[in-house]
């Protein structure tokens, strides 16, 4: 206890109680120091400055009450043991405390020095323990990981070698192949992209579980991403004689998600519906706006295949699950795909789910969120309830200077963006998302709150950042031009409504601007 | 016409017997490297027009050999398609940003790469008259 908790926060708006403590405490241990607020708030600043050797919490405050003062604590804190000091015996609160990680729950009525002392030692033992075991098992799972990829970047290299040498074969740039060699060339090179794509989820797969897999949403739509993957996995339904085919509800509007991963999603859906479905069977894409959520899109996927037991249906997203009886009917990878699946689909904050009766065929069901601006707006142009005085519409154009463009044009566009969102604050300013699937456009836009007079520093940033991209230099002519957003005179009353409102104009303006674009480039050729 | 000069850079000595086979047999000229040292020599002697880049490569890895080429006034314009084994999430767009014209992980599609070396490759005005 000595050269431990020697610096102690004491929160306790109870002055009497507050003294009473503190006496108790400079009794036992003399040289330790008390710091001593009254408010919640005061203790979460105090833990801002400085992080104490334990926090005595008395639950009600002026500003907090119960469970809330120690969950507050715990997040700011997560290091620092904690024992509540109660004035109320309530027991199911008490567990409450120390299954969220509180360490001791004490009455102020039979408070002893000796007894707090002691409280307080083995609380700084226990918090010691529990974080070196946490500490433990990071590491670990750190290890893991670490080895998984390293492993796979390893394996990757012999692969490339066979993948390269095999295709050198095939292509007859070694001499000529006779068709029977040339047969067995082609499976040994579709073991090795099965092999490839095995590799892949297992990365992909310890990249969800690290939290490092990452998402790039963007305005697209759904039916010509559907159209793409239906294209893509028609060559595999044909081989099995498995029909496939879309049966898409027109009216959806475009979704806000991440084009590749997506992609991924659905080839990985389909491929599966299409490998546990027997001949003369049918896989169907469907999609409709989901029933009962007015923001969601819902995808689904169907087989007229064997389906899926109850038990299975609970497990099938997890990793490394397979199905028990489908492991020896061919090759059926890692057991990685769905999870992998469930991971992208929740990063895009839908849900994934499969329904199915054996003997019936399955539906795997996902969604995913409509774009609204309105949603992306809204934390941007509102502060503390009410509307901002003043927003400017900043368009940022780029006009290839040669036609076609010169090299990867293309690939400009993610840099941009990612430089646009660096040169604004992202809790006041928004970056509008690119619309279209494969980002052909020629303008940016952002939503910016400041006025017309300050908006130049931020124009002035832009200038200067995208002119650093020596990609860009030379490639594209860049012209920023700032519009102010004129907020609705009659104002809704609501401020819902009022976001709507200005999501309503700054809709407006930027048709008009991309109108623009459009038609000044189609005079230009 | 002359043909087009590309430096493959890859330390493992298979891969690059590969990839010369395939080059040459798409009518490009070939010169080899095995490290990032070896890389600015070969760039500074050859003045090839289109470099194929390994990351992983002993004495100087593929982004100290970018960085190089793009500091040398006489060698910054020469395009670099990187290939790398690494993952292209991270790295990606770090070559990019480092001045890679296009990024690929092994193994890359050959279709692909040799249609983004063609595209990549200075537009001389011989192109016209090349195959289709």
């Amino acid at each position: 206890m000595n050269d431990r908790a020697t610096h102690i926060l004491l929160i306790e708006d109870n002055p009497g109680d507050a003294d009473l403590v503190r006496l108790k405490l400079v009794e036992s241990q003399p040289q330790t120091r008390v710091d001593c607020v009254h408010r919640l708030s005061d203790g979460l600043a105090s833990l801002d400055r400085e992080m104490p050797s334990l926090v005595l919490l008395d639950l009600n405050l002026p500003d907090s009450r119960g469970a809330a003062t120690f969950r507050k604590i715990l997040e700011k804190a997560p290091n620092v043991p904690i024992v509540v000091l109660s004035g109320q015996d309530d027991e199911a609160l008490a567990a409450k405390a120390v299954n969220h990680g509180v360490q001791d729950y004490l009455l102020k009525g039979d408070l002893s020095s000796k007894r707090l002392e002691q409280a307080m030692r083995y609380a700084v033992e226990r918090q010691a323990l529990s974080r070196s075991m946490e500490m433990a098992r990071k590491k670990q799972i750190e290890f893991k990981n670490q080895f998984l990829s390293h492993v796979s970047h390893e394996l990757r290299t012999p692969l490339t070698c066979i993948h390269q040498y095999v295709t050198l074969l095939l292509d007859g740039l070694a001499g000529p192949v006779a068709p029977e060699q040339s047969d067995h060339l082609r499976t040994v090179l579709r073991s090795v992209n099965q092999l490839h794509a095995m590799i892949r989820d297992l990365l992909e797969a310890t990249r969800a579980e690290t939290g490092k897999l990452r998402i790039e949403p963007r305005c697209i739509s759904l039916s010509g991403l559907i159209e793409q993957a239906v294209a893509m996995m028609r060559p595999t339904a044909q081989a099995k004689q498995v029909g496939l085919e879309i049966r898409m509800d027109t009216r959806i509007p475009l979704v806000f998600a991440d084009p590749d991963r997506i992609l991924e999603v659905l080839i990985n859906l389909i491929d599966n519906a299409i490998k546990f479905t027997p001949a003369e069977g049918a896989v169907t894409v469907k999609a409709c706006m989901a029933e009962g959520l007015s923001d969601m899109a819902r995808i689904s996927v169907c087989d007229t295949g064997r389906g899926i037991s109850p038990e299975a249906k609970n497990l099938i997203f997890e990793r490394l699950y397979q199905d028990p009886e489908s492991v020896d009917d061919n090759r059926s990878g890692l057991g990685l795909g769905l999870f992998i699946c469930r991971e992208l689909v929740r990063l895009h904050s839908g849900t994934i789910s499969v329904a199915s009766d054996p003997g019936q065929g399955s539906t795997f069901t996902f969604t995913l969120p409509l774009y609204s601006l309105t949603k992306l707006l809204s934390p941007v142009i509102t502060d503390q309830g009410t509307l901002r005085p003043s927003l400017v519409l900043v368009r940022v154009e780029l006009r290839p200077l040669s036609s076609p463009p010169r090299g990867n044009w293309k690939e400009l566009w993610p840099q941009c963006l990612e430089t646009l969102r660096r040169c604004v604050y992202l809790d006041k300013d928004l970056v509008l998302p690119p619309t279209g699937a494969t980002g052909g456009e020629e303008a940016f836009f952002v939503v910016a709150s400041t006025d017309m007079d300050r908006s130049g520093v931020m124009t002035t940033r832009i200038r200067e950042q995208l002119a650093r991209n020596t990609d860009l230099a030379g490639k594209a002519a860049l012209t920023i031009t700032t519009l102010p957003i004129e907020l609705p005179r009659t104002r809704a009353e609501s401020l819902e409504e009022q976001v709507e409102q200005v999501t309503q104009v700054v809709n407006r303006m930027v048709m008009n601007s991309m109108a623009g674009v459009r038609a000044s480039a189609s005079a230009a050729h | 016409m002359a043909k087009h000069k590309i430096l493959v850079v890859d330390d493992d000595p298979d891969l690059l017997r590969a990839m010369r086979l395939r080059l040459r047999a798409n009518d490009y000229d070939i010169t080899t490297a095995s490290d990032g040292y070896m890389a600015i020599a070969a760039a500074q002697k050859e003045r090839p027009d289109l470099i194929l880049l390994d990351v992983g490569l002993p004495a100087g890895d593929g982004f100290v050999v970018l960085e190089r080429l793009q500091q040398s006034d006489a060698l910054s314009a020469i395009p670099v398609i990187v290939v790398s084994a690494r993952d292209p999430q991270n790295n990606e767009e770090r070559a990019l940003k480092a001045g890679a014209a296009a990024y690929f992980q092994k193994p890359a599609d050959n279709e692909e790469l040799l249609n983004v070396i063609r595209v990549s490759l200075p537009q001389t005005s011989a192109s016209g008259a090349r195959p289709s």
